[in-house]
């Protein structure tokens, strides 16, 4: 059955309309490395020390290091290759955002569908220049969120929606 | 707090049986949820301790809900002026809430079964988003409810009051009689399910002559059969329907009564819903989207206020439709799974489609109850394209149109993925 799909097309499936997607900034993955995989390599590192010092059953602690360990590297690689498959476009009448590597997703928003445009950061994202931009409509269905915009961009970007849904705005 | 003290100053008091009414309601839940959980534990209680716990319920469940409830009403009070409309409550921690008129998406009225008795009513107000999107303001006498409707829902219009077509000059589309929705009711597969299983708990009571069978079985499916009796019967008895210059009104009910509007221009989407019996009758149930309208749905996901009609013809449903959604309704495309796709569905693959209309997208799915879901383009929030790791293997990808949450899912799952892009990128050229 695997010749029933057609690799040219498929590539292409979430491809933008027209132009580029707008990659999110690379800190975002430095940022998820720092919350994710670090605390699970130090606790990873935690269980190989425990391991090392037990005089008996050494093998619980050590399954566990070997296991969170694992999940450490996962959680490493996952950040890049995440960060990498986000991306965003800017249309004449949508906004196109593009998500996920085994889930993909593409959803179109567009401008006039918009009912108001949030810009959040934390610490860690301002530490490292970033922020979460979400488009809200009337649907909670729509979940359009780009992490990882760098923080004058999500400023500009959220001007410029807002003041396209003001011009497209047609109401809920 | 010079808002809150403003606020009360100028501010006005619901009705003084309020507190009475809301006492009388929180009461009867607290009885039900006491005498619930002594039931429930079931220890082989003797029957004088089971009356006095009643009892006891009942008194108590009373008095902290006549206080309760007169506290509440004491310290509520509402504002009407030229821009919004201003609630202000609670007694220590104050909470004050602002409704612009424009953000207003429908007003209804309701009258519990209680209140009605002594002739009030309370007022709902649905704004778009969120979970805190419903405010009720209760209890004022129902002429006075009905007044603010008409004035809330001119300012929501922004037009004068005066100006606003009186309440009365409506007309009748259609009302549902009684008889056909105990009908509909009794053909249903879940009731019919609860009614098996009901009598068939109480047959095993009998032959093993125990009393924990009769319990364990007889509760909750009777409870089930009372809730779709409750639901389907008691909550949609007298349904009328009528048209009115801002919209469809509905009235229902026969111990409570609940009467909405539903403005033209603020539905979002139809269903189309045709349980299995009801199919080889010619029968369906039209659901309706609003926003704001799901916030309000019971756990069971039922949701009795986006009922537009509980039991109706093909011809009539076909009617309203017509009424609501623009009848642009030539065919542009459509478009079925693949056959590839039976792995996720391996019989209701079949039954499932997507068309793109020219006013509109429908979408159908279901082989046990079907649902024929249809959006205006112009009401479509937003358009997604996906497709997980199966999918991809199979060559799939599964296209949705995103409405403001409630009874309407229109999606076209497992598509030929190459098609699911063509029906995506169509559909954004269409909203």
């Amino acid at each position: 059955m695997a010749d029933a799909a057609e690799p040219a097309g498929l590539d292409a499936l979430f491809d933008p309309m027209a132009g580029e997607w707008t990659r999110v900034s690379p800190a975002l993955a430095t940022l998820r490395r720092l919350t994710g995989a670090l605390p699970l390599a130090v606790v990873a590192i935690a269980c190989g020390v425990t391991a090392a010092l037990l005089p008996a059953w050494q093998w619980l602690p050590a399954l566990g290091a070997v296991i969170l360990a694992g999940c450490a590297v996962w959680a490493w690689r996952w950040a890049e290759t995440n960060r990498r498959s986000w991306g965003y476009a800017e249309n004449a009448e949508d906004l196109l955002i593009t998500s996920g590597v085994w889930f993909r997703r593409l959803v179109a928003v567009p401008y006039g569908r918009m009912q108001f445009v949030d810009v959040q950061a934390g610490p860690l994202h301002r530490l490292f220049g970033v922020a979460t931009v979400t488009l809200h409509t009337a649907s909670t269905e729509t979940a359009a969120t780009i992490p990882g915009v760098p923080a004058d961009e999500a400023h500009r970007l959220r001007n410029r929606l807002t003041e396209l849904g003001e011009t497209r705005g047609a109401g809920v | 707090m010079s808002d809150f003290d403003a606020s009360e100053r100028a501010g006005r008091r619901t009705h003084p049986l309020t507190g009475l009414v809301q006492g009388i309601l929180w009461a009867a839940a607290a009885f039900v949820a006491i005498v619930g959980s002594m039931l429930g534990r079931g220890d082989g209680n003797s029957v004088t301790v089971i009356m006095w716990t009643v009892l006891g319920a009942a008194v108590g469940g009373l008095a902290i809900g006549l206080l309760a409830g007169y506290l509440s009403w004491y310290f509520t009070r509402f504002v009407i002026d030229g821009t919004e409309l201003r609630i202000t409550r609670g007694i220590l921690t104050k909470s004050s809430r602002r409704i612009p008129y424009e953000r207003i998406q429908s007003v209804d009225v309701a009258e519990p079964f209680i209140a009605r008795i002594v002739g009030l009513a309370e007022l709902r107000i649905d704004m778009a988003g969120g979970d805190e999107s419903r405010t009720t303001l209760r209890f004022l006498p129902l002429p006075e409810v009905r007044e603010l409707r008409r004035v809330l829902l001119a300012r929501a219009h922004g037009v004068e009051v005066e100006a606003e077509p009186d309440d009365d000059a409506r007309s009748l589309i259609t009302r549902v009689p009684p008889d056909r929705i105990i009908v509909g009711t009794l053909l249903s597969l879940d009731f019919l399910g609860a009614i098996v299983m009901l009598v068939a708990s109480i047959v095993i009571a009998f032959v093993s002559r125990q009393v924990l069978f009769a319990i364990g079985g007889i509760l909750p499916f009777g409870g089930a059969v009372a809730q779709i009796i409750a639901k389907r019967v008691l909550e949609q008895w007298n349904f009328t329907l009528s048209r009115g210059e801002r919209g469809l009104r509905i009235e229902r009910g026969l111990l409570s009564r609940t009467s909405q509007t539903i403005p033209y221009d603020r539905v979002q989407g139809i269903a189309v819903k045709e349980p299995f019996v009801w199919r080889r009758l010619g029968w369906q149930r039209l659901e309706v989207d609003v926003a704001g309208y799901a916030a309000q749905s019971d756990d069971s996901g039922h949701n009795s206020t986006s009922t537009l009609l509980p039991i109706t013809d093909p011809a009539l449903a076909e009617a309203v439709i017509a009424e609501l959604v623009p009848a642009r309704t030539e065919r542009l495309t459509i478009d079925r799974p693949t056959r590839r796709s039976r792995l996720f569905a391996p019989v209701g693959w079949r039954f499932r489609w997507i068309e793109a209309r020219a006013g509109a997208v429908v979408s159908q799915t279901g082989w046990i109850e079907r649902t024929t879901c249809l959006v205006p383009h112009r009401k479509t929030q937003s358009v997604e394209l996906r497709q997980g790791p199966l999918q991809r293997w199979r060559g799939v990808a599964t296209v949705e149109v995103h409405t403001p949450p409630g009874p309407v899912d229109v999606d076209g799952r497992h598509l030929d993925a190459t098609e699911a892009r063509r029906f995506w990128n169509e559909q954004l050229t269409r909203i």
